[in-house]
């Protein structure tokens, strides 16, 4: 006698099983995080998951990366042509007294939009992640992208005339958000040192950022070495290098 | 023959590819918890059979109940502010791991039984005197 038939079992087992894996197969896809759902996804999950999730994603960064890349050289080449945009109003201006006039106040506004560099004295302040934090303050230990909402926001307050952001004019439009671990300003990937530029009173604006209890204070009180404050002489900015044509709005004429 | 589950799994899988129909928000967090009951179910089915004690109805009911127990479980939970995501993919992923360790050994055995069948046969064969 075979002491082993026993345990073999028959194959009718094999069919039901499989029906079973082929549903349970398309469900997977289904439930699969894919790069159309991630989106609507992300919210759902609890933030160990995105955490993991924005990790593993990082090849998707290696394209970012170059579309980063690309984003940055052709805001350089855009802010040589707005150079050279300045260069041929101050060409045609100089043939009447009248462009003239209307050229100064179209450059005057092109400098308040800071679409033009400009010079002057002011404050760099540098924002970096903390080195050797304290355990468990993860989070505090990282300069986010409110961080420097908060002291461009200051800066405005205490009088800057123009502020950059590692190099990046801020403009009328512009943003500060964060995607993972990066900041974006206008959509241009920035990361720690942050070094905030601003013209002005370089005494004003560091009397500003130093109050008690101001932007920098929570900062500060995680590492002191985040942030560094120096008063400058005399320091260049590039003009804004975003798009300032509007698609939606039209000036609306002056009435009589 | 144990391979084609695993065949049939890799068929859906490439079927769902074909369609294309990725869940958006919250739908898709419960569908994956359902996919984890599917996956102990399918698991489960596997292992009745090892144990000889399949019955196939009990596989597709327990599939289909399951499936939608932890989906209902998944949404009930966020409903009245309780974990039950958490709880029951604990509880099925725990089963997962039981259910495959016991794949493994029945494997094991199956395949020390090969070799002692092959062993004793052998010997019968053997001419001559036993040691």
């Amino acid at each position: 006698m075979n002491p082993f038939a026993t345990r073999s079992s028959g194959y009718q087992w094999i069919w039901p099983t499989s029906a079973m894996a082929l549903v349970l197969g398309v469900m997977l896809t289904m439930a699969w995080i894919t790069a159309q759902t991630r989106q609507s996804r992300f919210s759902e999950l609890p933030t160990d998951v995105r955490d993991r999730l924005n990790a593993a994603s990082l090849d998707f960064q290696g394209e970012y990366f170059k579309v980063q890349q690309e984003l940055k050289s052709l805001r350089e080449s855009f802010g040589e042509l707005r150079e050279e945009n300045t260069k041929l109003q101050n060409a045609v201006a100089d043939q009447t007294k009248s462009s003239q006039l209307l050229n100064e106040s179209l450059q005057e506004v092109k400098t308040f939009a800071g679409l033009t560099e400009v010079e002057g004295p002011g404050l760099m302040i540098t924002l970096r992640d903390a080195k050797n934090a304290p355990e468990g303050l993860g989070d505090y230990a990282v300069i986010h992208d409110i961080d420097v909402l908060k002291v461009v926001n200051e800066l405005w307050n205490a009088g800057a005339e123009s502020i950059s952001v590692n190099d990046l004019r801020v403009g009328p439009h512009t943003n500060f958000r964060c995607v993972g671990s990066v900041i974006l300003v206008d959509r241009v990937q920035i990361a720690s040192p942050v070094v905030i530029r601003a013209i002005g009173d370089p005494k004003t604006l560091e009397g500003a950022l130093d109050l008690p209890l101001g932007v920098l204070a929570e900062i500060r009180q995680v590492e002191p070495a985040m942030v560094k404050l120096e008063r400058v002489e005399n320091m260049r900015m590039p003009g804004f290098a975003g798009s300032t044509k509007p698609k939606f709005m039209k000036a609306v004429p002056p009435k009589g | 023959m144990i391979f084609i589950p695993l065949i049939a799994l890799l068929v859906g899988i490439a079927l769902g590819l074909l369609f294309n129909q990725p869940l958006p928000g919250i739908a898709g967090t419960y569908l994956a918890l359902a996919c984890v009951a599917g996956l102990d179910s399918v698991l489960g089915g596997v292992r009745s059979a090892l144990e000889s004690k399949f019955d196939s109805e009990i596989l597709v009911t327990g599939f289909v109940s399951n499936t939608l127990i932890a989906f209902g479980l998944g949404y009930l939970g966020d409903q009245i502010g309780l974990n039950l995501f958490l709880a029951s993919a604990l509880v099925l992923g725990g089963r997962i791991f039981t259910n495959l360790s016991v794949i493994r050994r029945y494997g094991i055995t199956r395949l020390r039984d090969a070799r002692a069948r092959r062993e004793m046969l052998n010997q019968d064969a053997a001419p001559g005197p036993k040691p």
